[in-house]
C-alpha cells in the first residue's frame, strides 16, 4: 500500500500530461519506449554512480548533490535526444510528455529499489516525499530539457547545442532539488503545487502556437498548391522567385526543384490534415500512394542537392518541425 | 460570418455566409455547439455563401461530423464553392465528409 505513494503521483501526472495533448501528437508506442528506457536508465545510473563512487570515494553529499544529477540526467536525456533526432517529437507538448515519461520510468525503478532496500523502513512520509517530490522531479527535469530542446531546435536546428543547454538545465534543477534547501516534505508540496501550473501554462502556450502554425501554414500551402495546379505559379511571388533561379541551376535541376516544392506542399497539407483529424478524434488517413511520394521526395531532395535545398529555403523551410510533420505520414 | 438555420423536411438546414477563419471560428463554434446540443438527427450545412475557410473552420466541420456520427445522425455538406472544394480535395477531407452539389441533392441522399 505504501509503495503506491511512490508510484501513483508520477503516473497520474504523466496521465494528466497525456490528456492535455489535445492534438494527440504523442504516440503510445514511443511513450511506452520512453518509460521502458527510464527504467533501464535507472539501472545504468545506479551502475555508473556505484562505479564512480568506488573510484573516487565521494562523500554522500557530493554524490547526491553533484555526481548523481549529472549521471542520471545524462542517461535519461540520451534517449530523449534519440526520440527528437528520429523526429518522433515535433512540438514542446509531445517532447515534454516523452521527457516526463522517461523520468517516470526512472522514478518507478528507483522507488521500487528504495522499497526493496528499506523494507519496513520505507514509511509513509518517505513514500510521499519520494512519490510526490523526487519522482515528479525526475520527470520534470527531462520534460524541461525536452521543452528547451524543441524550442532551440526550431530556432537554430542544432540538436547538439540545444541538447547541451537542455541537459545543463536538467542537471542544475536536479542538483538544486538534491540540496534540499527546504524541508523535503515542503519541497514535495512545492513541486506538487507549482509544477502542474507551470506545465499547464507551457502546454497552453504550445497549443496556441500549434494552432497558429496550422492556421497560417495550411492556408498558405493550399493557396500555393492550387496556383501550381492551375498553372498560375508564375503569377505568384514564389513563381517569380523560382524564375530567378534559372541563371544558377540547370533545367533538369529546376524541374526537380519545382517537383520537390509541389510534392512538399501536397504532403505537408496531408500531414496537417492528419493533425486536424487526430485532434477531432478521427484516425489519420494514410493514402496508398503516400509512401511512394515520400520516397520520391527523398530522391528529389538528393537530386537537387544542398545548393538546391538552400536556394529553395525561402519556399520550403525544412526545419525540424517540417521534417517531423512529414515523418507523421510515413 | 453569418449563420442562419431553418427546418427543411426532417433536416435542419444551416447556411453559412462569409469567411471562416481564426477570428470568426470561436463565435461559429459556439453557435454550432448550441445547435448540436439541440439533438438534431440530420443536418445539412449549405456553404454556398462561404468564400474562405481556414484550418480553424475545418476543425469545426470535423467536430460537427464527429458529434453527429457519435449520435448516429447525418451531417451533409453542400454548395461548396470551387475554391473551397479544392481545399477539401487537396487535403483529402472529401473522404471524411458527405459532400453534395446543392441542398436538393443533399436532401435526396
Amino acid at each position: 500500500m505504501i509503495i503506491a505513494f511512490g508510484f501513483f503521483p508520477v503516473l497520474l501526472f504523466l496521465f494528466c500530461l497525456f490528456m492535455l495533448d489535445s492534438f494527440k501528437l504523442v504516440s503510445v508506442r514511443v511513450l511506452a519506449l520512453c518509460v521502458a528506457w527510464g527504467i533501464v536508465s535507472a539501472f545504468l545510473a545506479f551502475l555508473l554512480n556505484t562505479g564512480l563512487d568506488r573510484l573516487f570515494y565521494f562523500d554522500f553529499e557530493t554524490l547526491t548533490r553533484y555526481v548523481a544529477p549529472v549521471t542520471e540526467e545524462v542517461v535519461k536525456v540520451a534517449f530523449l535526444l534519440l526520440v527528437v533526432a528520429r523526429r518522433h517529437a515535433g512540438f514542446m507538448i509531445d517532447a515534454a510528455i516523452y521527457g516526463f515519461a522517461i523520468g517516470t520510468g526512472f522514478a518507478l525503478a528507483e522507488n521500487t529499489w528504495y522499497y526493496m532496500q528499506l523494507g519496513a523502513d520505507f514509511h509513509v512520509v518517505l513514500a510521499i516525499v519520494r512519490g510526490f517530490g523526487t519522482a515528479i522531479m525526475h520527470g520534470g527535469t527531462v520534460a524541461v530539457c525536452a521543452i528547451i530542446l524543441l524550442e532551440g531546435m526550431q530556432r537554430s536546428g542544432n540538436i547538439v547545442i540545444t541538447g547541451v543547454v537542455g541537459l545543463f538545465v536538467a542537471i542544475l534543477l536536479h542538483s538544486v532539488f538534491n540540496h534540499f534547501i527546504f524541508d523535503p516534505l515542503l519541497q514535495a508540496i512545492l513541486i506538487v503545487v507549482f509544477l502542474p501550473v507551470a506545465f499547464w501554462l507551457v502546454f497552453m502556450y504550445a497549443t496556441k502556437h500549434l494552432q497558429q502554425w496550422l492556421e497560417v501554414e495550411f492556408s498558405n500551402e493550399v493557396d500555393m498548391l492550387s496556383m501550381i495546379r492551375a498553372g498560375k505559379l508564375k503569377e505568384t511571388k514564389a513563381g517569380r522567385y523560382l524564375a530567378t533561379l534559372k541563371e544558377h541551376f540547370s533545367s533538369e535541376n529546376l524541374v526537380d526543384m519545382y517537383c520537390y516544392f509541389s510534392l512538399y506542399l501536397e504532403l505537408s497539407i496531408k500531414a496537417k490534415r492528419n493533425i486536424l483529424l487526430k485532434e477531432s478524434g478521427f484516425p489519420a488517413i494514410i493514402e496508398s500512394d503516400i509512401s511512394d511520394k515520400l520516397a520520391e521526395m527523398k530522391l528529389l531532395r538528393r537530386q537537387i542537392g544542398k545548393a538546391g535545398e538552400i536556394a529553395l529555403l525561402p519556399l520550403v523551410r525544412m526545419s525540424h518541425r517540417e521534417l517531423w510533420e512529414l515523418n507523421q505520414l510515413g | 460570418m453569418n449563420l442562419t438555420q431553418e427546418k427543411l423536411n426532417d433536416h435542419l438546414l444551416l447556411q453559412v455566409v462569409g469567411r471562416l477563419d481564426t477570428t470568426q471560428s470561436d463565435s461559429f463554434e459556439k453557435q454550432i455547439m448550441e445547435i448540436l446540443d439541440q439533438g438534431h438527427e440530420k443536418i445539412i450545412l449549405d456553404c454556398k455563401g462561404l468564400n474562405y475557410i481556414s484550418s480553424s473552420g475545418l476543425r469545426i466541420f470535423l467536430i460537427m461530423q464527429k458529434k453527429m456520427m457519435g449520435a448516429g445522425g447525418q451531417f451533409k455538406i453542400c454548395g461548396l464553392q470551387p475554391s473551397i472544394k479544392e481545399i477539401f480535395d487537396m487535403s483529402g477531407f472529401t473522404m471524411i465528409f458527405s459532400i453534395y452539389q446543392d441542398v436538393d441533392e443533399a436532401l435526396k441522399a
